[in-house]
């Protein structure tokens, strides 16, 4: 599963997800890609079952780049354990999406199968998205 | 294609100002360049569109007449959002038509590689964009690179380009422009897997401060 190898602090503050993604929100290195709409805490566990998803529908062909990085721990207080006596240990990793950040993208396969494989992995994550190619972004 | 535009001085600043602008289907820019006096405009979207839908697209020279007179100019800069895809602004650079500029210019891949085609590799495009130095009415649309003859673990290079006279190259000589990579193993890939799965979850280490770390060792010398 995905996490960082080191840490500045075991805890972080929650924060608030406000806004739009400002960097990540092209296609950086490959042909496809799938695009968060919504702001969310995308988990570790998330994004590994998407990556599942695309390569077994890809069948291992071409290449999958994943965009996103759970940097972010969340803690979280064992249960029936009363208020107060310190933050919680650190449970899960996740990454702060907003909405418009590629989350995967996708090359060396048709844009039938990149589109079924996004499809699937969609149907892992938290939030709506779309599938997004080099040659569909309209002008507006 | 020489596109001229018309368009008019912005007097009014800020988002409210700016977003009052979009819903007119007019796009904020600014003009700067040739060390004159930044300009802030207002151009009309369709005009932009006009311009975008061109063959050479963002690269495209065109003239902008306002009260300042016609100027050559070409983009530097468009802002869109992430979400909708609307251009949000323009920036535009004045441009001498007697100098040299750099811009980025399009690689286009023609033919299907042989190591695509009969060998189950597929290809990776790794460099769609090269940087070149011209005269401005010599900017190419695009560079077209034949990948035809290409076999599994082969690649071309931006030296491999084949380059207008007129046209110098920036980008460095050796980076990769298009590969031919073999197709990935089954068996490799399951094992790694169902190993990272299976394996437990540790916390990551956590970085301490120089001073911390001499603290903590003073610390054990005393117990």
């Amino acid at each position: 599963m995905l996490m960082p190898k080191k840490v500045k602090y075991r805890k972080q503050q929650r924060g608030r997800m406000r806004g739009k993604a400002l960097r990540g929100s092209t296609l950086n290195f490959g042909e496809y890609g799938l695009q968060a709409m919504e702001p969310c805490w995308m988990t570790s566990r998330q994004i590994e079952a998407g990556r599942i998803a695309i390569t077994r529908h890809a069948k291992r062909k071409g290449k999958l780049w994943i965009r996103v990085f759970p940097w972010k721990p969340v803690t979280k207080k064992p249960t029936e354990v009363r208020m107060g006596k310190g933050k919680g240990d650190p449970e899960f990793w996740v990454d702060v999406i907003k909405p418009g950040r590629i989350i995967y993208e996708m090359e060396g396969v048709t844009e039938d199968v990149a589109r079924e494989a996004m499809r699937l992995a969609s149907h892992k994550l938290p939030v709506r998205t779309r599938f997004i190619s080099r040659e569909s972004r309209e002008l507006r | 294609m020489g596109f001229l535009i018309k368009c008019e001085r912005r007097n009014d600043f800020g988002k409210n100002a700016a977003r009052r602008l979009r819903r007119e289907q007019m796009i904020p820019a600014v003009l700067y360049g040739k060390k004159e006096e930044n300009v802030p405009l207002s151009i009309n979207k369709k005009d932009i569109f006009n311009i975008l839908k061109s063959e050479t697209a963002e690269n495209t020279i065109f003239k902008l007449d306002f009260d300042a007179g016609k100027k050559d100019v070409m983009f530097r800069e468009l802002q869109k959002d992430p979400v909708t895809d609307e251009i949000l602004h323009a920036d535009l650079i004045q441009i001498a038509m007697d100098k040299p500029i750099q811009i980025s210019v399009p690689v286009l891949t023609v033919g299907e590689a042989v190591g695509v085609k009969a060998e189950g590799g597929f290809l990776d495009f790794i460099t769609r964009e090269v940087e070149l130095e011209c005269l401005p009415k010599d900017i190419p649309d695009h560079i077209q690179i034949d990948i035809s003859s290409l076999h599994i673990g082969q690649s071309l290079k931006v030296e491999d380009l084949d380059l207008p006279q007129v046209v110098s190259l920036i980008s460095e000589p050796n980076v990769i422009l298009v590969n031919v990579e073999a197709p990935h193993k089954e068996e490799e890939v399951v094992v790694e897997e169902e190993e990272e799965i299976i394996g437990e979850e540790e916390e990551p280490e956590v970085i301490k401060k120089e001073k911390e770390e001499a603290a903590e060792k003073e610390k054990s010398v005393e117990e």
